[in-house]
């Protein structure tokens, strides 16, 4: 138990703070209002990537549910400081605004959402040896994968579903997690390890 | 380097992200090290596994619909302040106060802001999109290949045999688009589809990349086109062109560059040797 809670905090400390960047974005907001926002242009550039922000929202909150609240709310924002991006990356723009918003909402659940995830039974024997042939041998692999990725700290399942799902650059990725570009490498490392061990041994164990 | 280090180093080493020297010296090591190529060996099929076999969550259609929708309703909020700042009053103020309640007013401000909306849609869009055929060429392309995501209309013919896709668009096309399966590269061909671009029907290929899909459009080159190649980057879309001696090579995709200049030497490659 103290392992992740300690990985919990240390995370806190390293990711700024959400609430620092929810002010700058309504700020933003009331600069822009002089600006017109062309709607079709809006939705022209930022709804191609609603299954991008669903699936990241989708593994954060680990509730469909959430996520869905957590994607409409992220486009309004998104919609109301549109005038004020003037990037090329879209897409990492969103996802950036979605991650915060998640954020906000996991820090409000986050005495339901830590006592929820840890389970002592499951993480008790992590020492057994389990090669990836054997985990992608599984028929039904892609369930275990679910199963072990939700037991992860939403920083690893985040970073996990820019790099694997979306393909992002460290650099996009260190901008999204809000997190130095040197970071991004060793926690991707400590996340596939994290990723591994759940996995080894959701398969050590049914196979004893 | 020692193992320590090429430990350290081992997930940026995978995902191409290392600078070329640091690149460089762990192949090397792992050249002289056979514990460190065998867990680098094992690391890299740990991470294929997890990047296949990992679900994606894509976006329930009502979702769409009920984002589209709060959209509006945002937007009916938003300009209403707007116009009836900035425009005359309709009335003299003495007569004004005659409107009887709120409500109509609203409804007139709403009616203005949705002309007004309508007046720079359809006037200053299509300006703004002129500025040069390979600009124009590009949003076609964009809203082709956001459109094929969004309906569910990705494929008229999904087939992951070339065999299969390349003589229906035959049959549906005055020209013969080369096609091919790149799995074995990474790029599974998904199927084929007829588009309209650039005033003529033209192929559209449809090849998918960790989860996300990538259009390739194609169509004969006219003999006076510029075989330059060329990339564009818009609202984190890539566009990557070329063209052969026969025919005109559109990709695009949300894939990154790297990505996609991958595909198009893997697509080049194989179709150069039919």
């Amino acid at each position: 138990m103290a392992l992740l809670l300690n990985e919990e905090h240390a995370h806190e400390t390293e990711d700024s703070d959400p609430k620092i960047v929810k002010f700058t974005v309504v700020k933003k907001r009331e600069e822009d209002h002089a600006q017109q926002v062309e709607p079709t242009s809006f939705e022209g550039a930022m709804l191609p990537h609603l299954d991008a922000a669903h699936n990241l929202a989708r593994w954060l909150l680990r509730n469909e549910q959430d996520a869905q609240d957590v994607v409409q709310e992220a486009y309004l924002r998104a919609f109301k400081s549109f005038a004020g991006f003037h990037g090329s990356n879209g897409r990492a723009w969103l996802l950036t605004i979605v991650r915060n918003t998640s954020y906000t909402l996991l820090k409000k659940n986050r005495a339901v959402d830590l006592t929820t995830t840890f389970d002592e039974e499951i993480h008790g024997s992590g020492d057994v040896a389990v090669s990836p042939a054997t985990i992608l041998e599984r028929s039904d692999n892609a369930e275990l994968i679910k199963e072990a990725m939700d037991e992860l700290p939403a920083e690893f399942r985040e970073i996990l579903t820019l790099r694997h799902q979306e393909g992002l650059s460290y650099k996009e990725i260190a901008d999204i997690a809000q997190i130095p570009p040197g970071t991004v490498m060793s926690r991707l490392a400590r996340a596939r390890g994290k990723l591994k061990e759940c996995l080894a041994t959701r398969v050590g164990k049914e196979n004893r | 380097m020692n193992c320590e280090e090429a430990k350290k180093l081992m997930d940026g080493y995978l995902d191409g992200e290392l600078d070329p020297i640091a690149n460089q010296k762990i192949e090397e090591h792992l050249r002289e090290c056979r514990n460190c190529d065998q867990a680098y060996k094992a690391h890299g099929s740990l991470i294929r596994a997890i990047g296949n076999g990992t679900p994606y969550y894509k976006a329930p259609a009502k979702l769409r619909e009920r984002i589209q929708s709060s959209l509006r309703e945002e937007i009916a909020k938003e300009p209403v302040r707007n116009v009836v700042e900035d425009f005359p009053p309709l009335f003299p103020t003495g007569q004004r106060r005659t409107v009887p309640s709120a409500i109509p007013w609203n409804w007139l401000a709403l009616a203005a802001a949705i002309i007004f909306a309508a007046i720079i849609t359809f006037n200053l869009m299509p300006r703004l999109q002129r500025p040069g055929s390979d600009q124009f060429l590009a949003t076609q392309l964009i809203a082709s290949h956001a459109r094929s995501l969004m309906a569910n209309h990705l494929t008229d013919v999904a087939s992951s045999d070339q065999h299969t896709v390349k003589p229906w668009l035959d049959t549906k096309l005055d020209f013969a688009p080369p096609v091919v399966d790149l799995s074995s590269e990474g790029f599974p061909l998904i199927g084929g589809r007829l588009d309209y671009l650039d005033n003529r029907p033209v192929a559209a290929l449809v090849y998918e990349r960790r989860k996300h899909f990538i259009n390739l459009f194609v169509w004969p080159a006219a003999s006076d086109a510029s075989k330059a190649p060329k990339t564009i980057t818009r609202q984190g879309y890539q566009l990557l062109h070329w063209a052969d001696s026969d025919f005109n090579y559109w990709a695009v995709s949300d894939v990154n560059v790297n990505d996609l200049q991958t595909f198009k030497q893997q697509f080049a490659t194989r179709t150069s040797h039919h």
